[in-house]
This record gives structure tokens, sequence and C-alpha cells, in this order.
């Protein structure tokens, strides 16, 4: 309990010391930065803008705002699912790209209906994602390969690949990016008439949500969670421990990249309806530091994410209101990710005070 | 055809070269680096900035600018590497989480300046810098050598820079006693600790070197492949210098030779979908070859790495 409350701790800590320091580059820059960050809340759904065009409101731009969230929910639990095995996932955005990919090829240019077809995207991404995610660990485990690095390279394998298909077969010659594809293979019901409004509604939101659960029993009630979490916290005890560390890598990073895979479909077959060519979706990193916020549990992170992509989502909002670039959510991002990279030694202080405080009574 | 491939191959495999030399500074000293990335992207930014702004003032033909980009982007790597380095060794963060947070950063910081500084400065909405391409020198004489002739044929500028920064680097690892201890930090910090020298300046300094050669890298890969800094400096070269230098064992020779695989399949790669005629976008698959090449390389050699004893080990004083 007294570790859960240090953990909000650290990451309230992490996130105030990120804004700050957004704030300070917004001055610098002549910005008012509470209006900027009150633009945020408006352009993600949960402050009413000043007005709104024909079938927005409030709650449509909040729908749209889930719709955007459900990606990084389940990119974010990918990097815990890993972390907690000591394994670093930075390659969850070739995992997206790679799971959604064959989604879109697969199913999403054919002509199922979607009692059919959207159960099937979710699990060719899950599977793609997840092969990927073997081949990692794989690597990882059979050859000592860095995780990091190995990721690092299929990322961009993955992502010239892709765009090479797209760019030869499945290119739409006005967007520039891979053929939208049919709406009954789409995960999100897009721009829905309800009562006079527009909304989409995110299927793969509850998906999200019963995924977060079973994460969370993995960790807190099975055998397979206790093992995975004893390789993260020292591989060679838990050798000696008689645990197989090998076989733990790679279900961890198995499952880890399936949970990208369904990042990816949630991603480019849900919010979005292609694939750029050539582009990694930076849902991928960000959610390193959703996760680290999140102190890599799976409801810290649903918190964590639900504050943190307020800044992504809000942000092209900000820049036509605040005329900023909205490049500056990745920098304010990027400030948050620095901190609470820190939270050991944020950790380490608090506790000392604390000790200090109780000293001196 | 064979010629190409080299003056191409060496134009890649330098800059790569002399950022894993940073690498190996940074990790012979105990300190992971996954930074390089980044280091290299934030130096090209500062470099080109000040490359940019020097050029209005220099005339067309003047080599000043490209001298003042080089410069800057050293100390611009230099200045950034100041957060890894803080992070890893004054706040103990887990070296491998700060070297990919410093990356995202420096993504995010360099995009955003460049347009938010195009935007209010120079008063063009844009997202890069342009610099163009260096000019190439052959040197005479010795270009005329058959085969090896190559390398000394169309080079850039930059190129003669780094073999000179490179030699003077490697004696200063190998050959001085600010290398040795540099070394030491890396395999047993606590003798380097009880001999009287102080592990976290070394360290400091080490990763203040890494940063100085990316910067280097990023400025010369931004003034020849790219031509501009833009974001899309971050592909993922910084990375492929790492694994170069896994793949030579953290020693700079070996290295070398990495560096060159990688720049040759690249080089190789490109002729190849050129003779066949083939239409651009199937260089999206030669794009590839560096990266899987890497894994390979590292299939076979990373099980039996020779990496620093105590890399990636904050060193904790009262542990000793």
């Amino acid at each position: 309990m007294k570790k859960r409350n240090e953990t909000v701790l650290v990451a309230v800590i992490a996130v105030i010391l990120g804004l700050l320091a957004g704030a300070v580059m917004m001055l610098i820059l002549k910005k008012n930065p509470l209006s900027a960050y009150y633009n945020l809340l408006q352009g993600s759904g949960l402050a009413p803008k000043g007005k709104y065009a024909g079938g927005k409101s409030m709650f449509s731009d909040f729908s749209s705002y889930i719709d955007f969230l459900t990606p990084m929910l389940f990119a974010a639990l990918a990097v815990a699912v890993a972390l907690k095995a000591g394994l670093f996932n930075i390659g969850i955005s070739g995992q997206m790209l790679t799971g959604a990919f064959l989604a879109t090829v697969l199913v999403g240019y054919g002509n199922l209906p979607a009692v059919l077809a959207k159960p099937l995207v979710i699990l060719i991404a899950a599977a793609g994602g997840g092969v990927v995610g073997i081949i990692i660990g794989f690597l990882k485990s059979r050859f000592n390969i860095s995780e990091v690095v190995s990721s690092i390279m299929l990322n961009y394998i993955a992502s010239y690949i892709i765009s090479f298909f797209i760019n030869t077969r499945y290119v739409d010659p006005v967007s520039r990016q891979s053929k939208e594809i049919g709406q009954a293979s789409r995960l999100t019901l897009h721009q829905v008439l309800v009562g006079g409004f527009r909304y989409d509604f995110a299927l793969g939101f509850i998906l999200a949500i019963i995924a977060i659960l079973i994460v969370r029993f993995i960790f807190d009630r099975t055998v397979l969670g206790y093992e995975l979490k004893a390789v993260g916290a020292n591989r060679e005890a838990a050798r000696y421990a008689g645990i197989r560390v090998n076989r733990s890598i790679l279900l961890s990073m198995g499952l880890s990249g399936l949970l990208g895979g369904l990042a990816g479909a949630t991603y480019f077959l849900g919010y979005t309806a292609s694939i750029q060519p050539k582009v990694l979706p930076s849902t991928g990193f960000d959610a390193i530091a959703v996760c680290l916020v999140g102190g890599s549990s799976p409801v810290g992170i649903f918190f964590a994410s639900f504050f943190l992509e307020i800044i992504e989502k809000g942000s092209t909002y900000m820049s036509s209101q605040a005329g900023l670039e909205a490049e500056i959510a990745s920098v304010i991002m990027g400030l948050i990710l620095l901190t609470s990279a820190c939270s050991s030694f944020i950790l380490a202080k608090v506790s000392r005070r604390r000790v200090e405080g109780r000293g001196s009574k | 055809m064979i010629q190409t491939i080299i003056i191409n191959g060496m134009s890649f495999s330098l800059p790569l070269f002399i950022m894993a030399i940073g690498g190996i500074y940074s990790e012979r000293s105990g300190v992971t680096n996954l930074a390089l990335e980044g280091l290299q992207g934030f130096g090209a930014f500062v470099g080109a900035l000040a490359g940019y702004i020097a050029g209005m003032h220099f005339g067309a033909d003047s080599r000043v600018p490209q001298a003042v980009a080089l410069l800057f982007a050293i100390l611009g790597g230099m200045a950034y590497s100041l957060l890894h380095a803080l992070l890893c060794i004054h706040f103990r963060a887990d070296m491998v989480i700060s070297g990919v947070v410093v990356n995202i950063l420096a993504m995010a910081l360099t995009t955003f300046l460049t347009k938010s500084i195009n935007r209010t400065v120079f008063g063009a909405a844009s997202n890069k810098i342009d610099l163009g391409v260096l000019p190439r020198i052959t040197v005479p004489g010795l270009s005329k050598i058959p085969v090896i002739g190559a390398f000394f044929t169309n080079v850039y500028p930059f190129e003669a820079v780094i073999i000179v920064i490179a030699v003077f680097v490697w004696y200063l690892l190998y050959r001085t006693s600010f290398g040795l201890h540099l070394r030491a930090a890396g395999d047993n910090p606590a003798a380097l600790d009880a001999a009287g020298v102080d592990v976290s300046r070394i360290r400091y300094l080490a990763v203040m070197m890494s940063g100085a050669l990316s910067g280097l890298a990023g400025i010369c890969f931004a003034y020849s492949i790219s031509a501009k800094f833009s974001g899309d400096i971050y592909v993922g070269y910084g990375y492929l210098s790492i694994a170069a230098l896994i793949f030579g064992g953290w020693k700079i020779m070996p290295t070398l030779g990495a560096c060159m695989i990688f720049g040759f399949a690249r080089s190789a790669g490109y002729q190849i979908v050129q003779k066949l005629g083939l239409p651009s976008s199937y260089s999206d698959l030669v794009m590839i070859l560096p990266y899987v090449l890497t894994l390979l390389l590292l299939v076979f050699l990373a099980k039996n790495s020779q990496a620093p004893k105590a890399l990636g080990e904050a060193y904790d004083k009262s542990k000793r």
C-alpha cells in the first residue's frame, strides 16, 4: 500500500515537473501556458470549446478522444509486460505496423461481413505483433542480443518492407497512404449519428479494459506472472530457483508483441483506416512514458494514459488556438519521460526526507 | 561500378565509424549509451542552425559556414550529452531507459525548435534547415591507383576530418593515462577509485566525448545523405553504430571493419537497384540491408561479447 502511494507521488511529481518545464518554454516563446493547457483539455473534449462545427459537441470530441486513447492503452500495457520480465520493448511501433498491415491486407480489403471481419482483424493483428515479439525474445534468449537493438532494427525493417508493399500495391494516389479499409473491418464505428451529433465509438476500448484486467490477473494471481516478475528482478536467482528463464523471456516478449499488435489494430484499423508509409507511429515510443508514469502497473497505466494522451490529442487544437507548433506536445511528453526516468532518485529523496522528518520529532 | 560502391560506401561508413568510437568511449567507461541516435541528431541540428546563420553572412563560395557547422555540431552534441551523463551518473537512472529517453526528447525538441525558429526568426513555415551537399574533392595522383584510388576519389572534406580525429582519439584511448583511466572505469571502477581517480569525472568526460563525436557524425549525414536538417535525420544510424561497436568487440579497429561492411552493403544495394533499372520504390528494400545485416552479425557475435565488465552499472562508492 505504501509502495503504491510512493509510485503515485513520483508520477505526479514527474508530470508536474514536465508541465512546468513546458510552461517555461511557452513563456520564452511569449505564449500563455495556462490558456495553452486549457486548449489541450478543450481539444480532448474535457472542457467546452467556444464554438462547434455542425454535428460536433464536447461529447463527440470526447468520444474521439477515447478512440485516440485506446491504442495507447494496449501499447503501454505491452511495455509493462516486457518490463516486468526485465526486458525493454522499444519495438512496439514495428509490432503495431506489422499486425495492422497484415490485418489490413488480409481482412480490411476483403468484403467479409462485420461479425466475421472485426474478430479476424483482432486475431490477425495480435498474431502478427506476437510473432515479431517472439522473434525479439528468441534473439535475446538464444543469442543474447540486446532486445533494444534488435527491436529497433526490426522497427526499421518492418517500416521499410511495409512501405515497399504499400507504395507498389496498395497506395491511394491522392492521400499517398494505403487505401482506406472497408467500414466492416474497422474497429471504430466512425462518425455515427446519434441525436443530431456524430460520435466515434471505439469498440477496441472495451477490449483494452479487458486486456488491463487480464494482465493484472496474470501478474497478481498466476504462476506465470510470478515467474516473469522473478526473471525481471534477478535473472540468475530465477534460474537457480528452477524457473525456465528462456521460456519466460519468449513468453513475455510474445505477450508484449501481441499487445503491440492490438495497439496497431486499434490505431490503423480504428482511429485511422489507413497506414502512412515510412512513418513509425509515435504511440510506440510515447507508450514508454505512459508506462513509466503509470508505475508499470496495469491500473496505473490506465490513469497515466488518460492524463498524458490529453497532451497529444489536444495539441492540434492548441496549435490552432495558441499559435504554437503542435510538436510541443511531444516535447512535453519527452520532458515528463525525462523526469520519470529519474523516479528512483526522486523516490530516494522522498523517502529520505520522510526518515529525517521522523527523526526530528 | 565498384568505384561508385567504394565512394558512396565510405561516405556513409566514416560518420558511422566516428559515432561508434564515441559509443566505445562511453561504454568503455561503463556508461551504456543508446543515446547516440539523439546525440547525432541534436548535434546536427545545432550545427545546421549555426551553418545556416553563418551562410547568411558569407558568400556562396565560402567554406566558413561549413566549418562553423562542423564545430557547432561537435559542441551541440557535447552539450546535449551532458543530459545523458547527468541522468546516468548523478541521478542513477537506468542507463538503457535514459538513453532511449534522451533520444525521444532530442527528436521532439529538434523538430519543434526547427519549426519554431523557421517561423519566428526566418519567417517561413518549414520543418527543415536546407544545407545542400558538400562539394567533393579528388586527390590528384593517389586517385589514379586502380581500385584503391576510389578511396581518394570524390571524397567529402569531412571524411578527412573524421580520419584525423579518429587517429587522435585512438591514441587518446590506448596510449595515454587518461585512456587507461577511462578503460579502468568500465572494467573495475572500484580499483580506479582506490587509485585516487574520480570515477564520475572520467565517466562524464567519456560521455561528453561520445556526444562530440556523434554530433560530428550527425552533421556529416546532414551535409551528405540528406542535404538538410529535418526529422528525417533520425533513421536509426545511431543504433547501427552501436551494433557496429558490439560487433567490433568494443575495440576501435574492428569497429571500423564493421562500419565498412554496413556502408558497402548499403551502396552496393543501391547500385544493384539502379543497374537492374528497378523503380525507386525498390530502394525501400535496399534500405533494410544494413538493419538485416546488423541482426545477422549480432546472431554470430553477441554470444561471446567482450563487453566492459562494469557496463551499465552506476558506480556506488559505498559498495566498495
